[in-house]
């Protein structure tokens, strides 16, 4: 019966994509859909591997971006709310920049980054970092704030200084909450590295989309969108393959 | 009555401040002196500040007024960081660390507590031995039941071997059959580990069982209103305690008291 399900759960995404890119092939087509409007997939699968080595240059920067900016972005994040939610004057002063952080579009930075850094992987990084940092660092706060009283009363019965305490008990405590923020912080890496692609330069799969936009070479810019949800997919995957090996305890 | 080991005097906790208008006395005055090898049990209703004693005296919290005198030192108002090797401290609910193994939980203790060596991890094994989780050792706390998991929670008070136990209402949380069972279980721990207990409870019938005196508390502000002294012999404290006459007699005693104050 479990077996059943098993397989039930991994065909049943199998089934749906081929369904719906069939129904895509099928409706362009039956329709006569101009490939400039909209290439049918099969068209779109087969300039990923054509047109790969032309793609592959791309890729990497894009990848290298969202990654790198991702990984600093965790411990800028963490270890800012772990000083945030350790001392009440941090906390004053620095939660409205935060905020600011959070809730300005990144969009509106890029320019005055381009100015000052020019349109390097640097700024890129930078970018990426700055827009997803804030948001490890809001749900890591509501971790830590969110620690049950009586284990802060274990811990000092016990006698626990405040580095134990918080590498023994506060950090595992709140590492659902983490691990949340970090999920959410990988969407933000992709989203603000095509984005900042997008503006800046013409390296990074941001850059080609907008260039085959432009000469109407619709199916190398599917192309390369897939190639976006590619990165998307095994940063996912990359994360939730941390939390299983990190969170193996239920609360 | 045997060698005095720790000693609470006036002590007085309180909190806010009359400026706020927040100002909450919750302990008023209290003083008692407990031998080693003694069983003191507190009885109180709920919300008496009996709890908020234990956390004192456990070095949770500081009081606001009094002192506390630990083999013949005089400590003051908190018991300094130095001195809570001397505690353990057992929780309502259980407070295990549902990340550790029931192993981990009591490693943790002697991590944080700096004690190393094999006899150290030998201890852990006599512990759960005790309270008689040695086969449940590798577990998870989420897959243990409820009394379970409050015994490793002794078990984890017990393993740096402290001379003082404190329990805050260890059954509170449990249903009435298993709290039944572990009420003699921590009989026989006491009478095994030749430990001094400190116990918070609302059930007479626990605290007769167990106690060598109670004190029972008045509502907040909390005082001491009557020290009961338990002259049940050891050996007739068992499961044939309900047709003990002198039982009967404190449990009718001590429920009238108990009546009396709420």
């Amino acid at each position: 019966m479990k077996k059943k399900n098993k397989l039930i759960s991994f065909l049943a995404p199998v089934v749906s994509f081929l369904l719906i890119f069939s129904l895509w092939e099928i409706a362009c087509t039956v329709n006569e859909v101009p490939t400039w409007f909209l290439p049918k997939p099969t068209e779109i699968f087969r300039s990923m591997v054509v047109d790969f080595p032309e793609f592959w240059p791309h890729i990497l920067v894009t990848f290298e971006v969202v990654l790198m900016g991702f990984l600093i972005a965790i411990p800028v994040g963490l270890l800012l709310a772990s000083l945030v939610t350790s001392f009440p004057l941090v906390n004053a002063a620095l939660s409205p920049y935060i905020t600011f952080l959070v809730t300005t579009p990144l969009i509106s930075l890029i320019p005055l980054l381009m100015l000052m850094m020019g349109f390097g992987l640097n700024m890129r990084i930078t970018t990426v970092v700055i827009q997803s940092f804030a948001v490890i660092n809001m749900n890591a706060c509501t971790g830590f704030n969110n620690v049950p009283t009586i284990r802060r009363e274990l811990m000092q019965s016990m006698g626990a200084d405040p580095i134990k305490t918080y590498l023994k008990m506060t950090l595992p405590s709140a590492a659902s909450d983490i691990f949340t923020g970090v999920r959410l912080a990988a969407i933000f890496a992709t989203t603000t590295c095509i984005s900042v692609e997008y503006n800046a330069g013409n390296t990074g799969l941001g850059s080609q989309i907008i260039k085959y936009s432009q000469y109407l070479k619709t199916t190398q810019s599917f192309a390369c969108i897939f190639y976006v949800t590619i990165i998307g997919l095994i940063m996912y995957g990359l994360i939730s393959f941390a939390q299983k090996k990190i969170i193996s305890w239920k609360e | 009555m045997g060698n005095q080991v720790f000693s609470v005097k006036s002590i007085a906790k309180s909190f806010g401040s009359e400026k706020d208008g927040n100002y909450m006395e919750v302990i008023h005055d209290v003083s008692m002196d407990i031998a080693e090898k003694e069983f003191i049990v507190i009885l109180g209703n709920s919300g008496c500040g009996k709890s908020t004693f234990l956390k004192i005296l456990g070095g949770i919290e500081p009081a606001t007024a009094g002192s506390m005198v630990l083999n013949g030192r005089d400590i003051g108002t908190a018991i300094p960081p130095e001195e809570l090797r001397r505690f353990g401290f057992v929780f309502q609910s259980n407070n295990l660390l549902p990340w550790r193994t029931a192993e981990g939980n009591l490693k943790l203790m002697l991590q944080i507590m700096k004690l190393k060596g094999e006899q150290w991890n030998k201890r852990i094994d006599e512990m759960l031995d005790i309270v008689g989780l040695l086969d449940y050792k590798s577990v998870y706390p989420h897959e243990l039941s409820g009394g379970m998991k409050q015994r490793v929670g002794i078990a984890r008070a017990l393993v740096h071997d402290p001379d003082i136990l404190i329990l805050d209402q260890p059954l509170g949380a449990l249903d009435a059959i298993t709290r039944k069972m572990l009420s003699y279980e921590i009989l026989n721990i006491w009478k095994k580990t030749q430990k001094t207990i400190i116990m918070v409870t609302n059930n007479v019938d626990e605290a007769i069982l167990l106690a060598s005196r109670i004190f029972v508390f008045s509502n907040k502000p909390a005082v001491i209103t009557h020290e009961i002294k338990v002259d049940i012999p050891v050996e007739e404290r068992n499961h044939q305690i309900g047709q003990n006459t002198r039982y009967n007699q404190l449990r009718e005693e001590i429920n009238e008291i108990v009546r009396a104050a709420m």
